[in-house]
């Protein structure tokens, strides 16, 4: 239905009206859309190893019928290296709106292309300011490619001197930024304007769409052209409080190649020597990170400092050689953080928020990303929100100290990442809080058989010859061991005489103290035995302890005596028989008796 | 001894009343435990024997082992290859790949790296422990508790049996020490039973592994040469006849005061130790008689076999020193100094008490600083991996020269995989295992001819070098180099063994010594050195560029750090080599050979 109306409407603006018409022809659903790009202002930044281009459209709806998502389109020889497209909105209050990117195809086009939602439709002749930011890696190639040490790194770009877009463009700028001012060469559409470190082209006026013209600029990039080829993100959540990451990385210097000898002289007498090359390079890494360690195949790599800021960990990674072009290293950087940091949870409900990739490098170049996320041993109905599409291999298990099924490892890859990835994984999972008591419990039953087995074992006689003299050895300590506890009950008892006779002294309760008195005789009694059953046994098994056992048994009979005494001279005094005084002197004499006869019982005990 | 005061307090508190016998079980635990407790934590391999070592238990653990009893080597001894699978003994690999497999067992994933590294402390405390009871055989547990404390700090040991010392000789000790131990229990034992048979049996096997011990002595190099055998019996034997065997560092006679470096007090009580033995001489005294005279003849041969002295001297030291202190602990008189100590005087031995008491403050004292010299020398000797040195900069801090990684890490990542590279034997090893590079010649030095032609190439004018090198294959040189930090083993101090070894054999007649001497018969570098040695491709590869660097105020550039010198020979350039890789602190040198021109006439 639409078809008539478009052509009428751009025929009416005259131009380039067969162009045009070609070109609708071929896409006729997004010229039915008849948007303009207004004014176009794209700045090209090439002062690092990247292409970053951003352009800041000023879109007009020329249409008739409101439109509600606009396309985004990528040179073919451009899209292989794109590694970030973002677009937004830029709203009336200055708040930038990001928009949602979904890649579609566009009949009888090549190139790339994505298309836009916006946040409210366009209607016709309203007008919209959107910005297009989008990174290219490996765009800069280096020419020569083989320098040698001294020379100095030219890099070429080559790139659309127009803004490729499926609409048409009334006017347009694009200003190319280096990095010195050592310019080779470089195309000269439109007579360019050249200042000190950078070029501005344009304005170009009524550019028809999707144009081409080849721009190429040959200048001088010394930068570090530093890239990952590789990089391997560990993280290894523990519910114990501790998340580990790791980053094996492999880098390579991808710019010029180092041509002949390669001289440390020169390198360390002349700044300029080797400009180039990468000696080393700052990792920032997250605030709370501890024992971070940095480290390779062969062993830690001592060149490396460690900055501790507020609101991050600085780490100067030093590789053990300096990178010069086509030369490569591989290290491996890996740090603990606390997991309340980025873990959390509700219940039984576990949320991980962490960054998918990190910092490496400013400007970092990844050309491909694995991420290994392990999450502990039992967690189930694991659900991943990516920040942007990432290719899910097979789950994997990992089993590490203390593991029995295993722990869930969730793996997934990504090619081409800059640093606008540096976003944020959400994982959620749930875990059963009971199963953190398995590995301690693991722990205490691998003792509790080991000591188990001890105990066994110590039982055990293996021995195939008897030894009875060790037997009874054995025999007897057990006996001596059971006597010293008798004896030591016997002495117990005449403290506790001691605390009734004192009682009966303020109390004056006779019959008290009688009952007290008849409780020792007897306890003292079945101790005797005992003890001389003991000394029987003892001296059945031939040991000559039972002749101290039996001195005991004297030096004890004596000690009772005295007891004995001890209480009778307290009834005595209670009944008034003897004065205090005299009860003092004799109570005192008594007492030193008896603490001798304990003491020779003590060192008796000790004997044995 | 504190265990000891705190069990004692507990028993008079009444908390424990032990018996004796729990008492003495309980002490002795905590004394053994105290002195088997490894203690390093380093996590990097030390020697260079270590490094072949872990390369082959990886390889074990890694490829199985029936792979790895096939196991052709194409990455030493280009051209030639080496048979590891049938030409090592994989005692050791199969101990730590079983140890490494029954962890990962039990989902301990620990890395056989670590294994590895660990294996050594862990056989050295299993020692501290088996020492305790061969002594204890031969004398009584006090004497056992004793040496198995010494063992356990000796720096002469611990040079061996420190973590990442990962080597046949720090793990051996225990093993065999069980071997002997056994052997007496068996005799006392035998004596009660059938004493003629258990004798005869006990000797066979004491012979053996007397034998044992000497062939594991060899194990070191592993190579059945019987060259090292005799430079054992004769010291004078291998330096008239074997270059090779010679030049190596380890293989130096002992001096007094490397003695006294690895053992301190030992030295002292070992005599005490052997007249103790001989006044109550017995079958065992008399074998620790023997084995400690022999090791004592054996060390003093070469450096290396202070490790089979150390322990020995321990338990004779052990046996010597708990022999004082019994003898004069009996004399202490330990009541009260009240009323019965004066009457009780012994008129014929005047003031015992107090000599006794002077005695055993001595031994203590002694035994004091013992530990603290132990721990100074592993701390200050024993305790940098020989792959990292270090020194101290002007200010007192400390200054790491991590070079030789540096420059194998260089060669591991960028270079092919299929280069070769020409170095002196010494760092064989450390290449195959941190460059994963093909190399011509290592540490197992069993073809001399191989190492005699690589000494040839770099003796040799570049010219003649690069037809070796040609022949040999050689993308790669390495030379290690300490002229600007001061690092004296370099290549240029082992120079004038390259020279020997590589005029040892045939092909390197036309190399002769004193042509690289002055005419006064020095070796010098500076201006009056021998032309032939300043312009041999060893001497160009070293000071490449040199002679612009200053490295001393107040010198002119291109001073030698090592040699005190000035080099002679400044502003060359190399025709068949170029520098590939020079090292931060030019300790490591890379150069690439060359390729013919164009027309395979000679070189670009």
């Amino acid at each position: 239905m639409e078809w008539p109306q478009v052509l009428l409407e751009t025929m009416w603006r005259g131009g380039a009206v067969r162009f045009v018409l070609a070109s609708c022809v071929f896409c006729a659903s997004v010229c039915a859309d008849g948007l303009v790009n207004e004014d176009v202002k794209r700045t090209l930044d090439l002062s690092s190893h990247l292409a970053k281009l951003t352009a800041e459209i000023q879109l007009a709806n020329h249409g008739a019928a409101r439109v509600s998502s606009l396309t985004l389109a990528l040179e073919a020889e451009l899209a292989p290296h794109l590694a970030f497209i973002g677009a937004s909105v830029k709203g009336e209050e200055e708040e930038d709106e990001s928009l949602e990117l979904k890649e579609t195809t566009l009949h009888g086009q090549s190139g790339k292309f994505f298309e836009a939602q916006l946040p409210s439709s366009l209607a016709p002749g309203a007008k919209l300011r959107v910005k297009v930011e989008t990174v290219f890696s490996h765009m800069l190639k280096p020419f020569p490619t083989h320098i040698t040490q001294a020379e100095r790194q030219l890099v070429v770009f080559q790139g659309n001197h127009y803004l490729y877009s499926p609409y048409p463009t009334r006017s347009q700028t694009t200003r190319v930024r280096l990095t010195s001012k050592t310019v080779e060469s470089y195309t000269k559409l439109g007579n360019p304007t050249k200042s000190e470190e950078s070029i501005e082209y344009g304005p170009f006026k009524d550019v028809p769409p999707f144009s081409q013209d080849d721009m190429k600029i040959h200048y001088e990039n010394n930068t570090p052209f530093l890239t990952i080829s590789s990089v391997t993100r560990t993280i290894e959540v523990s519910h114990w409080g501790n998340i580990a990451v790791e980053e094996t990385i492999d880098l390579r210097h991808t710019g010029a190649y180092l041509k002949g000898p390669f001289s440390r002289y020169d390198y360390q007498r002349q700044s300029d020597s080797g400009i180039s090359s990468v000696k080393s390079f700052k990792t920032i890494l997250p605030a709370s990170a501890q024992d971070v360690y940095y480290r390779d195949e062969i062993g830690n790599i001592s060149t490396s400092h460690l900055q501790v800021l507020d609101d991050s960990v600085e780490v100067e990674i030093r590789p053990r050689f300096p990178l010069f072009g086509g030369w490569k290293t591989h290290y491996i950087i890996g740090y603990n953080l606390p997991s309340y940091e980025y873990l959390y949870n509700l219940g039984d409900q576990y949320a991980l928020k962490m960054r998918l990739v990190d910092h490496v490098y400013d400007d970092q170049v990844i050309d491909q990303l694995t991420v290994k996320l392990i999450l502990p041993e039992g967690a189930r109905n694991i659900h991943v929100d990516t920040p942007y599409p990432l290719t899910r291999s097979q789950d994997e298990l990992h089993y590490t100290y203390l593991d029995t099924f295993g722990r869930p490892v969730l793996v997934a890859t990504k090619n081409n990442l800059v640093e606008q990835h540096i976003q944020d994984v959400v994982v959620h999972y749930t875990f059963n809080k009971i199963l953190m008591l398995q590995e301690p419990l693991l722990v205490v039953g691998a003792f509790y058989i080991l000591f188990f087995t001890v105990i066994i074992y110590v039982r055990l006689d293996f021995s195939i010859t008897k030894d009875p003299a060790a037997e009874v050895r054995m025999k007897v300590a057990s006996i001596t061991e059971q006597v010293l506890t008798l004896v030591n009950k016997r002495l117990g008892l005449y403290r506790h005489m001691d605390e009734v006779v004192n009682r009966y002294k303020q109390s004056r309760d006779t019959g008290a103290l009688n009952s007290g008195r008849k409780a020792l005789e007897a306890e003292h009694r079945t101790l005797t035995n005992d003890i001389t059953a003991l000394q029987a046994r003892l001296k059945a098994e031939g040991s000559d302890l039972a002749e101290k056992v039996g001195e005991i048994q004297k030096v004890d009979s004596q000690l009772k005596d005295l007891v004995c005494r001890c209480c009778q001279e307290a009834e005595r005094l209670v009944a008034g028989k003897v004065k205090k005084d005299t009860y003092i002197d004799s109570d005192k004499t008594l007492s030193g008796k008896r603490q001798e006869l304990v003491s020779r019982i003590d060192s008796l005990l000790d004997a044995l | 001894t504190r265990s000891c005061l705190l069990c004692v307090k507990m028993t008079k508190l009444g908390f424990l009343r032990l018996s004796y016998e729990k008492q003495d079980t309980l002490l002795k635990l905590l004394i053994l435990s105290m002195a088997a407790h490894p203690n390093t934590c380093l996590n990097e391999l030390f020697l260079v024997g270590s490094y072949f070592n872990y390369r082959t238990t990886r390889f074990l653990t890694e490829e199985g082992f029936y792979k790895f009893h096939n196991w052709f080597d194409d990455r030493a001894w280009y051209p030639l290859g080496r048979i590891i699978g049938g030409t090592i003994y994989p005692g050791l690999m199969i101990t730590s790949a079983a140890l490494y497999h029954v962890l990962h067992f039990f989902h301990i994933t620990i890395d056989i790296r670590n294994v590895c590294v660990f294996l050594a402390p862990l056989f050295s405390s299993f020692t501290a422990i088996v020492t305790y009871h061969f002594t204890k055989e031969l004398k009584d547990a006090g004497a056992g508790l004793l040496a198995a404390a010494m063992i356990a700090v000796v720096p002469g040991y611990i040079s061996r049996s420190v973590a990442g010392s990962y080597d046949n000789e720090g793990t051996i000790l225990s093993q065999r020490y069980v071997v002997y131990s056994n052997a007496f229990k068996k005799a006392s034992i035998g004596k009660v039973l059938e004493f003629v048979k258990y004798q005869i049996e006990t000797y066979t096997l004491l012979f053996k592994s007397l034998v044992l011990f000497l062939y594991w002595l060899m194990l070191g190099k592993i190579s059945p040469w019987t060259g090292r055998f005799y430079s054992l019996l004769d010291p004078s034997y291998a330096k008239n006849n074997i270059p090779i065997i010679a030049s190596v560092s380890e293989h130096q006679p002992t001096t007094w005061s490397s003695y006294y470096f690895d053992l301190q007090l030992l030295v002292f009580m070992f005599p005490v130790g052997l007249y103790y033995c001989f006044n109550n001489l017995s079958d065992a005294t008399i074998f620790i008689i023997m084995y400690g005279v022999t090791s004592m003849y054996f060390s003093a041969v070469m450096v290396r076999l202070m490790l089979v002295l150390a322990p020995v001297m321990c338990i004779l030291s052990g046996i010597g020193v708990s022999q004082v202190l019994t003898t004069y602990m009996k004399n202490l008189d330990v009541s009260r100094p009240d009323k019965k100590s004066k009457k009780q005087q012994d008129s014929t031995y005047p003031i015992k008490n107090e000599v006794a008491s002077g005695m055993i403050l001595v031994m203590a004292f002694f035994l004091i600083t013992y530990t603290f010299h132990s721990t100074w020398v592993t701390s200050e000797a024993y305790s940098s991996p020989s792959i990292v040195l270090s020194a101290r900069g002007g200010d007192g801090s400390r200054i790491i020269f991590d070079d030789f990684r540096e420059a194998y890490y260089w060669l591991r990542h960028n270079t092919p995989e299929d280069a070769k590279v020409m170095s002196w034997w010494d760092y064989g090893y450390q290449i195959t295992a941190m460059a994963n590079r093909t190399i011509l010649v290592d540490n197992n030095t069993w073809n001399n001819t191989h190492i005699s032609r690589v000494g040839q190439a770099m003796a040799s004018t570049e010219e003649k070098a690069y037809e070796i090198m040609r022949e040999l294959d050689v993308s790669y040189v390495l030379v290690i180099f300490g002229g600007l930090t001061g690092y004296s083993s370099d290549d240029i101090n082992k120079f004038l063994w390259m020279v020997r070894i590589g005029g040892s054999t045939d092909t390197g007649r036309h190399i002769k010594e004193h042509d690289y001497y002055t005419p006064t018969g020095e070796f010098r570098v500076d201006r009056e050195g021998s032309p032939v040695l300043l312009n041999c491709l060893m001497y160009k590869m070293c000071y490449y560029r040199f002679g612009q660097v200053y490295t001393e105020a107040k010198r002119p550039p291109g001073y030698d750090r090592v040699r005190n010198a000035e080099i002679g020979n400044k502003d060359f350039e190399l025709d068949v080599l170029e520098e590939a890789y020079t090292t931060e602190h030019w300790l490591v040198r890379i150069y690439k050979v060359k390729d013919l021109d164009n027309r395979g006439l000679s070189r670009t």
